[in-house]
């Protein structure tokens, strides 16, 4: 079965205060949503809400046309096929990596069973640490016992709380990937929560951004990054730079609007450009550049590639590239 | 990386305090052990083995299987109902549950024995309430194996579910969540995840509860059950041969070290550590209307069995009395005096090894390893193992050499006990304290003092209450070296109930009980504030 997961209105409140606050957001068969936002947002809590731990005190969740939540009524978390990949990958201690992945088949028959453990088994690279016990295994292999134990019983949608965060940086590249093809491969509803918006425009399709509760934006990911719909829905994925009144060039002005919002990656450096600055500071990021930048009443971040960053004093034009240029109504 | 300290900064001479503590508990472990072996084939021997060694065998095997089973149906339901569940009296009973401790096993056997007696109480309200006569029903006689073996679990329970409450509750939410995700209902999720990861933990509390019931002898003895402990303490007292009851406390000691030892075996290469490192606090499911008064009732009914009928039969019979007919003053005055003496004694060891553990020397170890085998033998083994050694020193047991004797037994005993909570003060202090004070200079013998030192000293408090009480409600050593005529609250209690003086008894025993209530009430007061993951 592959259906959709739907949430409609989703409100969970803790003594009055709304953790999570009228969430709406529908998860596509085969597609991988981040949920984004950062610590308190009730990232954990919206998760929780659809694994059944927690029941809605408004709105519903459905898979299909099957519902799943509702005030008053949460299917038990054993009774809804939705898969679970904590943070720290919870393997059950005393049970092989194997059995550990068969812990979710016992309505099957053995020998069913068996052939499914080793095809996860097998999918996820570990056939020659079936046998080892969750201590004896590293860090990528917990997570990936963890991947092959959730989709061993081929649930109906799969969460991930900060199913990365727990990994060594130069280890989680590779069994990301690993994790995330299987995940892709299972062709149903996924949603991962990060905290991490680089994580979230690198491996998700659609990004969900949580803010207090609410949901500030949802959709593909690059249209969220270039689209962003409020001030606080850009600044979840990456910092920006604001002007407004009277700091507005007036060439931008008539340009852009009265109130911009410009990514540093989208301030361009052009020795002809009207509007001039001249470069206070210098630093390097790593790949890039960033140049704090002064004109007349505005300051500007910049990223720019090492060939292209003048010194700290030259002065320049900069003009805005409009694929990274937002306008806001009223913020 | 560390500095080994003992490897150049600690002479030998910082040496020599810890390899006396050790010696000092070792020895009446290894006189008993050497006697045993090398000289205790007598004529009374030959009549023990013959006739009573089997017995013996068979009774503590069968007392210690019975009293396993009922602790850990006792303890483990209730553990789990209390860390996972909201019903009626949660909060209460999570502490209540373990005051049970309180009571030793033999003032819990003269309770139930007066109160399940065919003049007691119970039987005379079952008679009142159907009309029967005496002869007219079947009422189970606590004076049985099975009667001692549940008198024994009544008050040993709450070692289990202690450790048990502590498992469940360290245990990884995540954990559990995870298994009811991979479609695991709540009931599969207690047996095949949360009871595994917590079985250790269950086994370490088990296994103190098959230790104090193997070295029970008053309850025992009372009961009319022929246990090893029972024939140990009489092979001393009737035949006059230490070898021969050393000879029988060999058996125990072998008995107790297989448990140990098929407890290791079984566990296995499963790993236990638990994976998570992320704590919440436990999201309680509300047990509904029915299956919440289930609970409560469970509850209820364990500590009724276990403290409110005992020890209320206990101040009923005290107030009763009136204090008529018992002499107990001179005995509390006594009992304070011996048992300070002994926690004093087992302190001071205690701290020595406390501070030494950070040293990591192979002396240390062995002082270590010598406190908790003191721990797991029987008083009475330990009182023939001083015995023996003062048959070989110039001096006879009488007067005050009994008593140095028992201060020393005490000691041995219970050590372990008191370098508990003072490691525990040193474990939760930095390492690098250590490091800091080096670093401004202070030598290691400053460092002990100044540092080192007033940080066990946080936990001595606690140590020096466990030791005073334990020491007071030991009975066994106390019987077989205290000095003639020179009784105990614990002697005196007793020497009354063998009387079949139970009203007498029950005066003593209760000022028992309630000295033990001060340590017990600490340590629930301990763990209701200590949970990893909860709001620090």
């Amino acid at each position: 079965m592959t259906a959709n997961l739907d949430l409609t209105g989703v409100t969970r409140r803790y003594a009055d205060r709304a953790v999570v606050d009228g969430v709406t957001l529908s998860l596509k068969p085969g597609e991988i949503t981040a949920l984004l936002g950062g610590s308190g947002a009730g990232k954990s809590t919206l998760l929780r809400l659809i694994a059944g731990l927690e029941p809605v005190d408004a709105g519903t969740i459905q898979l299909g046309n099957h519902t799943l939540s509702e005030p008053g009524r949460t299917l038990a978390p054993e009774k809804r096929r939705i898969g679970l990949i904590f943070q720290d990958f919870a393997l059950f201690p005393h049970l092989t990596a194997a059995r550990n992945v068969g812990f979710g088949l016992k309505h099957l028959p053995r020998d069913i069973a068996a052939q499914r453990i080793q095809h996860w088994i097998g999918m996820l690279g570990l056939s020659d640490r079936a046998e080892a016990y969750p201590h004896e295994l590293s860090g990528g292999e917990q997570q990936r016992v963890a991947i092959a134990r959730a989709l061993a019983p081929e649930p109906d949608a799969i969460l991930m709380d900060e199913p990365f965060s727990g990994l060594d940086p130069a280890l989680s590249g590779s069994v990301r990937e690993a994790a995330l093809s299987a995940v892709r491969a299972a062709n149903i509803p996924a949603l991962m929560v990060t905290h991490d918006p680089a994580e979230a425009l690198e491996n998700a399709d659609s990004i969900a951004i949580l803010s207090h509760g609410r949901l500030l934006q949802c959709g593909a990911a690059d249209d969220v990054y270039r689209r962003p719909s409020s001030l606080a829905a850009a600044r979840a994925l990456g910092s920006v730079n604001v002007l407004s009144g009277t700091a507005v060039p007036a060439e931008w002005r008539t340009l852009h609007g009265p109130e911009i919002g410009v990514r540093p990656e989208g301030v361009l450096l052009d020795a002809q450009a009207p509007v001039r600055v001249r470069v206070t500071s210098r630093r390097l990021t790593g790949p890039l550049v960033r140049l704090a930048l002064e004109g007349p009443g505005f300051t500007l971040q910049s990223l720019v590639s090492h060939e292209a960053a003048p010194r700290t004093g030259t002065e320049t034009g900069v003009r805005l590239d409009p694929a990274l240029t937002f306008t806001f109504a009223s913020e | 990386m560390e500095l080994k300290a003992s490897a150049f900064s600690a002479p030998a001479f910082r040496q020599i305090p810890v390899l006396l503590a050790g010696l000092v508990i070792a020895l009446p472990v290894v006189i008993v052990l050497v006697s045993g072996l090398a000289d205790g084939s007598g004529a009374a021997w030959t009549h023990i083995r013959e006739t009573l060694l089997l017995r013996y065998l068979i009774g503590t095997l069968c007392v210690l299987v019975i009293t396993a089973g009922l602790a850990l149906l006792m303890g483990v339901p209730t553990a789990w109902l209390v860390t996972m569940f909201r019903f009626p009296g949660r909060g209460l009973f999570e502490w209540l549950l373990v005051l049970p401790l309180a009571a030793p096993g033999y003032v819990l056997a003269y309770a139930w024995a007066d109160l399940a007696g065919v003049a007691g109480p119970l039987q005379a309200a079952l008679r009142d309430a159907t009309g029967w006569s005496a002869r007219d029903y079947w009422f189970p006689d606590i004076s049985s194996l099975p009667g001692l073996a549940f008198v024994l679990a009544c008050t040993l329970y709450p070692y289990v579910y202690l450790t048990a409450r502590a498992a469940f509750i360290s245990q990884s939410v995540c954990t559990m969540e995870a298994a009811r995700s991979l479609g695991a209902s709540a009931s599969r999720t207690f047996w095949s995840v949360a009871l595994p990861a917590a079985r250790p933990a269950i086994a370490a509390g088990l296994a103190l509860v098959l230790m104090e019931a193997a070295a029970d002898y008053g309850a025992a003895e009372f009961l009319g059950v022929p246990t090893l402990t029972f024939g140990i303490v009489r092979a001393w007292k009737s035949f006059g041969e230490p070898a021969a009851a050393a000879r029988l406390a060999f058996v125990l000691l072998a008995l107790i070290l297989t448990f140990v030892i098929v407890e290791r075996q079984a566990r296995g290469r499963a790993g236990t550590q638990q994976s998570s490192t992320r704590w919440r606090q436990i999201p309680r499911v509300d047990l509904g209307r029915t299956a919440g008064m289930g609970a409560t009732a469970l509850c209820t009914t364990l500590f009724t069995l276990a403290f409110v009928l005992p020890v209320g039969r206990l101040v009923w019979r005290s107030l009763e009395a009136g204090g008529q007919g018992t002499r107990v003053w001179d005995a509390l005055a006594n009992s304070v005096m011996l048992a300070g003496a002994g926690a004093a004694f087992a302190f001071i060891l205690a701290l020595i090894i406390a501070l030494s553990i950070r040293a990591k020397g192979p002396l240390a170890t062995f002082a270590r390893i010598a406190a908790s085998s003191g721990y797991a033998i029987p008083g009475a083994v330990l009182a023939l193992g001083a015995l023996a050694a003062i048959s070989v020193l110039p001096v006879t047991l009488s007067g005050s050499i009994g008593l140095v004797a028992l201060a020393w037994v005490y000691a041995v005993r219970f050590t372990a006990a008191g370098t508990e909570p003072m490691a525990a003060a040193l474990a939760r202090a930095p390492k690098s304290i250590g490091h800091a004070a080096q670093s401004l200079g202070a030598s290691p013998f400053r460092r002990t003092f100044a540092v080192d030192l007033p940080v066990a000293m946080s936990g001595a408090a606690a140590a020096a209450l466990v030791l005073f009480v334990e020491a007071l409600k030991e009975l066994p050593a106390t019987l077989m070296l205290r000095p003639f005529n020179w009784d105990t609250l614990a002697v005196r209690a007793y020497a009354y109930a063998s009387d079949e003086r139970l009203a007498a008894a029950a005066l003593p025993a209760l000022m028992i009980t309630m000295a033990g209530l001060l340590p017990v009430i600490l340590l629930s007061w301990q763990i209701s504030r200590a949970r990893p993951g909860g709001p620090a």
